[in-house]
């Protein structure tokens, strides 16, 4: 060894004693944003949580719904996700010229809906009769649509500053996102008060449509997503996490309003949402305000949460999608849920297996042995709420397989399952997590969601307390521990893609 | 990413509750009541400090004290319109060497450990006519990582072994981008556009890459790559005379050049109607993109075409295609406007194959109503309401507000620009929209594309005119050129 590089080694020694000394010092900075975050819980269990940041005069606001397609069953898969698009469709006061009128031809629609539905499971199905229906069932369509004031929700939002009015939907839950001048906090409470108490599921066939085209555009003509529907499919064998957030071609065609409304009133109670809103407000104002506008609201029960627990795997499962595709692999390991004692040990894995150019295995698969251009690894794969899986996924380079890849992968595992992983990788870790976390505090709605994510996922803030102790005092012991514990071949799915002949 | 979220824990406390007391000034309001807004706070802007080093670094410089990090940007005058045609990829393959391929005293793999176990990001890159070098680091880190900058830009080794996996990477990014039906579209329209041979639209093939030499690379770092041809924005905890000694320590040695980077290769258009078609045999839903050339950001008629632009993506496209058709998720119409070299009109929509045709034609009937027709008052005030309402987001991050002011420095263009917009966007009116889109769209002379199944069109493409067939087959590696990789 040369004398530069043992000094540099000295170097490296060297910072990883003061980068884990400063990380405390960067503690600081997050108690004094800790004591500016204030709660507020109204009688019906609906929790507003508030960050006030002055910095300029806007503000991000956040809801979360704690329903996912982890929520569904076989017949209404994609009903999370459609139940999203359908928040923007109006009230009984926003979006409709005569919500009265309008609301009769909803229900014909509904009932012509059904009828058509039925006429089509018979043994033989009348061919003339059905065609009648349909058309008939289009001109209500279009009779319903004289009612409606098309997307004047979101006209409303845009006309006010609204500069991201969004929502996605998760395997764990359904979050709708806002950001506004912050002058404006009481029309967005009686814009969302209004959303979730007041909904009218119009233009419903349409929409179901454009959902059906999103299935299209992000499973379906796409290769890694077919990949993914399946690999989920086969590594969940009981578990609503096997199937897709977007679901079933076949469920959504046949999903009705009614269905929606059902689940909706489920899901949607107020001790199900929590909220988070960070910018130029006055958090007293803010509290002031939801008592006015969401304290109206009636509790219901708190929905179940999944029955369905995933079943422990009996072998190795794998499954394989043929695409006009070049190769690529995705392989995954059953884990516990994020509440779970080894969820941080985990985290340590995955990020030193595979996250970073200077990881394990971008090290190993594409520095040095160059069969592969991309690794990376991950946790909470699809979600985080139950047992889940830590996964590795690779894009093979050119003239190379996903079996060169899936060796190298378990050389490396057996490595780490045998030696202790090194202090300095620990610490890239630790301050990695710690450097990610203040540049996501950055903004004001990246915020909002951190700030209802701690509250609901984690369980409350006293369990998520526990978690950063365990960060802080993760070992390099724990590490081989879930290495030996989780990354089991018996345990795992593998899932590729292989070209088609 | 979601690890990042439950690391909220690092700094939530118990949560301090509030009893709340009942007394309420608020009264319960229908959201289609009249609200009168309290006054909006002012916006507070930062003071940006600009500063020329002796060697011709150009900096902009604010301090953000909220959190213990720095960040910079920086722009390089360059691009991959400069590279010959022989050899497509050098530009690119430069600006990823140049970090990964170490320094005279470091190798990239340990430059990689070493920031990493600081959590500090450097990165480096090359597009079409600009390359930008960035970093990210905790503040205690600042002296170390602008040491490990200063080295990657002054000193690169441009190593032979990751010359070689640079070209590996661009050779399986070559093998595999017929895989997927949006990667697919935007590259060909692009090519329909600009020329399949033009510098904005070309790509690498297997032999341009295999052309490109560790010389190549040095000739064209060594071209581009000098202090009075990069402006660099900084932003947070500093002061900013701190931070300027800091640069200076760091890159004050680097020497200037007088050298003259050449003008950016002009693009010729002519306008015509083509239908254009790839197949995809193995997709349920078609990729549609139709369009022609767009213009230039500094036109007067900027102002116009941006609300135009805002009314024909969400009033016609959005709610006409998607809304009351359903026949698409995501669906667009943009006339593209670019710093220094025109950008592309284009309108697109992703619908399954049974729709195709139907959907391009009422694209097409929207293009040609926004020229026909003024548009309605709603939609007019909509479309401005929201920009001008909107604004104060411009000024909602002081990183925003240095990267702008960096960027217009960048192309040239006033640092006031925005706000130059802003005055014409409160003028713009329903006359001014038709104008404009009378003036820049051009509905009877768009190429059309279409990536899908055309077995399974509700018509044939041929219905709209005479169809040209693009074949996007890979051209191989000639054998005699065999090297081994």
């Amino acid at each position: 060894m040369n004398l530069k590089k043992r000094l540099y080694l000295k170097l490296v020694l060297f910072l990883a004693i003061i980068t884990v000394l400063n990380l405390s010092l960067v503690a600081q900075t997050f108690d004094a944003v800790k004591s500016r975050v204030k709660v507020h819980t109204l009688k019906s269990g609906m929790k507003f949580i508030v960050l006030e940041r002055h910095e300029a005069p806007v503000v991000s606001f956040h809801i979360y719904a704690d329903v996912g397609s982890a929520n569904e069953s076989y017949g209404i898969t994609g009903i999370s996700h459609l139940l999203e698009h359908m928040a923007f469709k109006g009230t009984k006061i926003v979006g409709t010229k005569d919500y009265e009128a309008e609301k009769t031809i909803l229900v014909e629609l509904d009932a012509l809906f059904d009828q058509i539905k039925g006429e089509k499971a018979k043994a033989k199905p009348d061919a003339k009769k059905l065609e009648e229906m349909e058309k008939k069932f289009e001109a209500l369509r279009k009779k319903a649509k004289e009612y409606v004031i098309t997307s004047e929700a979101d006209n409303m939002l845009m006309k006010e500053g609204d500069r991201i009015i969004n929502a996605y939907t998760s395997n764990d839950a359904t979050q709708y996102i806002d950001s506004l001048p912050s002058n404006k906090v009481e029309f967005w409470m009686a814009m969302m008060s209004d959303r979730f108490f007041n909904p009218v599921f119009r233009e419903f066939f349409k929409e179901r449509d454009v959902v059906m085209e999103e299935r299209r555009l992000g499973v379906e003509t796409r290769p890694t997503g077919r990949m993914f529907e399946d690999f989920f499919a086969t590594a969940f064998k009981a578990h609503p996490y096997g199937h897709s957030v977007v679901g079933h071609m076949s469920d959504l065609e046949n999903i009705t309003r009614r269905d929606v409304e059902q689940y909706f009133k489920k899901f949607y109670g107020p001790s199900n949402l929590t909220v988070g809103i960070v910018g130029d407000v006055k958090a007293e104002e803010v509290f002031k305000m939801a008592e006015v506008y969401f304290g109206r609201i009636p509790s219901g029960p708190r929905p179940e949460p999944v029955r369905t627990k995933e079943p422990e795997q009996w072998g190795e499962r794998q499954v394989i999608i043929e695409a006009k595709s070049q190769p690529r692999i995705i392989i995954g390991y059953h884990r516990p849920d994020y509440r779970h004692k080894d969820n941080i040990p985990l985290e340590a894995l995955a990020n030193i297996l595979g996250q970073g150019r200077s990881s394990r295995l971008y090290e190993l698969l594409v520095k040095d042995k160059k069969v592969a251009v991309t690794v990376m690894s991950f946790n909470g794969f699809p979600g985080e709420k139950y047992s889940n899986l830590i996964a590795f996924y690779v894009i093979p380079s050119r003239g190379h397989t996903s079996a060169e890849c899936l060796e190298l992968i378990d050389e490396e595992i057996e490595k780490v399952k045998k030696e202790l992983v090194t202090s300095d990788e620990l610490t890239k870790f630790k301050r990695g997590n710690v450097k990610s976390l203040l540049n996501e505090m950055k903004s004001n709605s990246s915020m909002a969601a951190l700030l209802t994510y701690a509250e609901v996922v984690l369980g409350g803030l006293d369990a998520a307390f526990d978690q950063i102790e365990q960060i802080r005092a993760v070992t390099p012991e724990e590490v081989k521990y879930v290495a030996n514990k989780y990354l089991i071949k018996k345990h795992r799915t593998i899932g590729e893609i292989v070209p088609e002949k | 990413m979601k690890l990042q979220r439950k690391l909220i824990t690092l700094f939530l406390a118990s949560f301090l509750s509030i009893l709340f007391c009942g007394s309420s000034v608020y009264a319960q309001k229908s959201p289609k009541d009249k609200f009168i807004f309290p006054q909006l706070n002012p916006i507070k802007m930062p003071k940006v400090e600009r500063v020329e080093l002796k060697n011709g670094l150009e900096l902009f410089l604010v301090e953000d004290h909220e959190y213990p990090t720095i960040d910079m940007r920086a722009m390089v005058r360059l691009g991959s319109v400069f590279e010959s045609a022989s050899k497509i990829g050098l530009a690119s393959m430069t600006g990823r060497v140049l970090r990964t391929g170490g320094t005279t005293s470091m190798t990239g793999d340990q430059i990689d450990k070493e920031l990493e176990t600081m959590a500090a990001y450097v990165s480096t890159g090359i597009g079409l006519t600009s390359g930008y070098i960035t970093v990210s680091v905790l503040k205690e880190d600042i002296d170390r990582a602008l040491e490990i900058l200063a080295d990657i830009l002054m000193n690169p080794a441009f190593k032979e072994d990751k010359i070689y996996l640079a070209k590996i990477r661009e050779k399986t990014a070559i093998s595999r981008r017929n895989d997927e039906v949006g990667q697919i579209a935007y590259r060909e329209f692009q090519k329909l556009i600009y020329g399949k041979d033009s510098p904005y639209a070309r790509h690498p093939e297997y032999a341009t890459i295999e052309a490109i030499t560790r010389q190549d690379i040095v000739d064209f770092y060594n071209k581009y790559f000098f202090p009075n041809n990069i402006i660099m924005a900084v932003w947070g905890d500093f002061s900013p005379k701190d931070m300027v000694a800091k640069i200076k320590k760091a890159l004050g040695k680097w020497k200037e050049k007088e050298a003259e980077v050449p003008a950016l290769p002009k693009v010729s258009y002519e306008y015509k109607y083509t239908i254009n078609y790839i197949n995809k045999s193995d997709v349920n839903q078609s990729n549609i993109m139709l369009g022609h050339i767009g213009g230039l950001r500094d036109n007067p008629d900027y102002p116009a075409l941006s609300v135009m632009n805002s009314i024909l993506a969400w009033d016609r496209m959005y709610k006409k295609i998607r809304t009351d058709e359903g026949l698409a998720y995501s669906v667009w119409g943009y006339y593209g406007a670019n710093y220094q070299v025109p950008g592309v009109f284009r309108c697109e929509a992703q619908t399954k194959s049974e729709s195709t045709v139907y959907a391009i034609e009422l694209m097409l009937k929207e293009l040609k109503r926004i020229r026909e027709e003024e548009v309605s008052s709603a939609e007019l005030a909509r479309a401005k309401d929201e920009y001008l309402n909107s604004f104060v987001f411009n000024f909602d991050s002081r990183a925003k507000i240095v990267n702008r002011l960096m960027t217009y420095a960048f192309f040239g263009y006033p640092l006031d620009f925005m706000d130059r917009v802003k005055k014409g966007v409160e003028k713009v009116t329903k006359e001014d929209v038709l104008r404009v889109a009378k003036k820049y769209l051009r509905p009877d002379k768009v190429q059309i594309l279409v990536v899908g199944k055309k077995e399974d069109f509700d018509k044939p493409l041929a219905t709209l005119g005479e169809v040209n067939v693009i074949d996007i087959k890979i051209p191989p590696l000639k054998p005699q050129k065999k090297t081994g990789n």
